[in-house]
């Protein structure tokens, strides 16, 4: 099984030079903007590819494009759009060339679903939770009320809600319950790829170490492929397979979580890493100076030069982007990241 | 489980429904016969002035009778001591008839038993075109004629504004939103502005519909025929109030749908993979449905309000043009019907709001409670 070794060994896409058709692969992926003042660059050129039962997490600040990302792979446009282009295979077909009834009925939810950023008021008020959750199996598949609630009921099963809660409506249950619910809701349809947009980010740390829980007990069970996109890279580390760190529209940095968590390459992704609180660590966490780029106005060389503490002449022009042998990907001048003068040793 | 799962989920539902809706509408009950009655009574103590109409229903008996006396024959040769005394005593069997000798704090509560039990007693001065004094056959003759005229146009306006604005709400910014807009601020003028404008175009400019009535003179005898030219003269007043209302109701509910358009449910609905139309119907429309229900009860009692003066302009024989003739002629018992049919169709029409809150949106409960 070359898929399994491939996501054993955490790269996805290639195992052993062999190139395997990834679940999800984006060619230039871009989604700008019209804004009043000129045009937002909020996905900016995206090549990213997420293997059968990878999990994929993608690291960001706020504003840098995630969310717009999910939006682009969904085909979710706001009225505003200016650019949409570039390529999304998903299971061996260019979903962008679709039309917009074939990628309703073809790709949302029974090939790619999600679990939305405000998750908690992604559930229709006042409609009962059961029949949010079996719809789209009436929707897509055609089946009966009876059946759908059936399967809704081993969905609530797996993500850990009792199955007399279908009955409920949203508000009758907690944030914790709600978050469950649209989780059973992403997955009832047996989609190969879910989405999660800061799937934990309105629960205490409680009811998020829960949810991460059910989450990583789906992936094992189903072989589920996920997209996590999230600013915490504490909770991303529990479940990633790789790590995509995103920075202006673009990613920087693409590694094995492994790799990432331990020895990142690229010179933010160092800041960032050094940034987080450890318990065993008794040197304080730093602090990245300085703002990320306005979207409106973007600098033609490297995006993050103007933070950057390794800073070089050819930063100034667009730096380029560096495979190595594992398929790890970073876009940098520095030829290994600007050694380790940057971030304190994270061991 | 399998099988039953959905089975048990449903009828556990609909019960807790059904007693949820059953509690919340027998409080409610209460509480509309409560603001009924108190209504009605005000009205019976303001029709009357607080009893100083009594006085002068006691001056008007004296006068008439004495009147009566004066012109009749038979009493010319009798002596005035004797005639004064005759006189007298009529009035008073007439002040006793009317029961004028009991003070007037005692007869308002029986008149309010009277008025909340719909027996609304004899008119004055009116009759109906049947010839009846009872004021409840007066009333039951109208109406029909109200329900008929208000009922049509505030369907026709509330069906299709509710259609066009969630059709315009898809189409923001297009040329048909844009004139939409532009013409909301023509309801600022009532409906009875515009059916002058109406009968002056198609009534005497160019004479192909009935200025006013509603039907023609004499009715045909043919149950078609009869209902086609009840018909013919419903358009131009219900043109009139489909116009006065229609921009500005398209206009509000499609901004109240671009907002709730953008709930996270809905965008939730759209990665789903659900239609436009089951996102339109089920997303947009069913979770809004109490804010627009509340705001057609809003337009139904506005154009109750305006009733008076549309029936008038039109020559409707409907329960506006019945107060106001009623109020010209201080009929007093038909004021106070007329205000009774309103205060009751009024807490019926709320009731039913109630109601329909209680069955479209599970969170409206009573007490708090979890049933």
């Amino acid at each position: 099984m070359k898929t399994a070794e491939a996501i054993e060994h955490g790269t996805g896409t290639t195992a052993g030079g062999v190139a395997e058709e990834p679940l999800l692969r984006t060619e230039g992926l871009r989604l700008h903007y019209r804004a009043e003042r000129g045009v937002v660059r909020a996905v900016d050129g995206i090549d990213l590819s997420i293997g059968r039962g990878e999990a994929v997490v993608v690291l960001g600040e706020s504003g840098c494009g995630k969310s717009s990302l999910t939006k682009a792979l969904l085909r979710m446009l706001p009225r505003n759009v200016a650019t949409y282009s570039g390529s999304v295979w998903f299971e061996g077909r260019n979903i962008m060339s679709l039309d917009d009834e074939t990628f309703r009925r073809e790709v949302r939810w029974v090939g790619i679903s999600m679990v939305m950023q405000a998750a908690m008021n992604a559930l229709n008020p006042v409609v009962r939770v059961g029949e949010q959750v079996a719809e789209p199996l009436r929707v897509h598949r055609g089946w009966s009320n009876a059946r759908a609630l059936e399967r809704a009921a081993e969905m609530f099963d797996l993500v850990g809600l009792p199955s007399d809660f279908l009955s409920r409506y949203p508000f009758e249950l907690s944030g914790g319950m709600r978050q469950r619910a649209v989780l059973a809701m992403a997955l009832v349809a047996e989609p190969k790829l879910v989405i999660l947009d800061e799937p934990t980010s309105a629960l205490d740390v409680l009811t998020q170490a829960n949810i991460m829980n059910v989450l990583k007990g789906i992936k094992a069970r189903l072989g589920t492929s996920f997209l996590l996109i999230t600013h915490d890279v504490a909770t991303s580390s529990e479940i990633a397979n790789r790590v995509a760190l995103m920075y202006a529209g673009q990613f920087v940095e693409i590694a094995s979580a492994a790799r990432f968590f331990s020895a990142p390459s690229h010179p933010y992704s160092r800041l960032l890493m050094a940034s987080v609180p450890r318990l065993h660590d008794p040197r304080p966490p730093i602090h990245i100076p300085g703002q990320p780029p306005n979207l409106l106005d973007l600098p033609v060389g490297c995006r993050f030069a103007s933070r950057c503490p390794s800073r070089l002449a050819a930063c100034g022009d667009p730096p380029p982007v560096r495979r190595d042998a594992a398929g790890n990907v970073s876009r940098c001048w520095l030829e290994d990241g600007g050694g380790g003068s940057v971030a304190r040793d994270p061991r | 489980m399998s099988k039953e799962v959905g089975a048990v989920v449903s009828r556990v539902g609909w019960l807790r429904s059904a007693q949820r809706i059953a509690a919340f509408a027998a409080v409610r009950i209460a509480g509309l016969f409560v603001t009924v009655a108190i209504a009605v009574y005000l009205t019976i103590v303001i029709a009357n002035m607080g009893g100083k109409v009594d006085e002068l229903r006691i001056v008007q008996i004296q006068s008439t009778i004495a009147e009566a006396a004066r012109a009749n024959p038979a009493f010319a040769s009798m002596p005035s001591d004797e005639k004064l005394k005759l006189i007298e005593s009529q009035v008073q069997n007439e002040i006793v008839r009317l029961r004028l000798d009991q003070p007037f704090a005692e007869r308002s509560v029986d008149y309010l038993w009277q008025a909340l039990r719909l027996n609304l007693g004899r008119a004055e001065q009116m009759h109906s075109d049947s010839g009846s004094r009872e004021v409840a056959s007066i009333i039951a003759e109208r109406l029909p004629a109200t329900l008929l005229l208000f009922g049509t146009a505030q369907l026709l306006v509330f069906f299709s504004s509710i259609w066009i604005a969630l059709h315009l709400s898809r189409r923001y910014g297009s040329w048909l939103d844009r004139i939409v807009i532009a013409l909301a601020p023509s309801s600022a003028a009532p409906g009875w502005f515009y059916g002058i404008f109406l009968i002056l175009a198609f009534s005497f400019l160019t004479p192909i519909l009935p200025p006013g009535g509603m039907v023609a003179a004499p009715p045909p005898e043919d149950p078609v025929e009869y209902a086609l030219s009840v018909a013919g003269h419903m358009v131009l007043p219900v043109a009139a109030m489909f116009l006065s209302s229609i921009f500005i109701s398209i206009y509000s509910w499609r901004t109240f749908f671009l907002i709730h358009a953008s709930e996270d449910y809905v965008e939730m609905a759209k990665a789903k993979g659900l239609s436009s139309s089951q996102i339109e119907m089920r997303y947009i429309l069913r979770p809004t449905l109490p804010p627009i229900v509340t705001s057609f009860a809003f337009m139904l009692i506005g154009l109750w309000g305006g009733a008076i003066i549309l029936e008038q302009v039109f020559n409707w024989p409907g329960l506006g043009s019945l107060a106001f003739r009623a109020i010209g002629f201080r009929d007093t018992p038909v004021i106070i019907a007329t205000v009774v049919i309103f205060a009751y169709l009024l807490a019926v029409t709320v009731l039913l709001l109630d109601l329909v809150y209680a069955v479209l949106d599970p969170r409206v409960k009573l007490g708090g409670g979890r049933s």
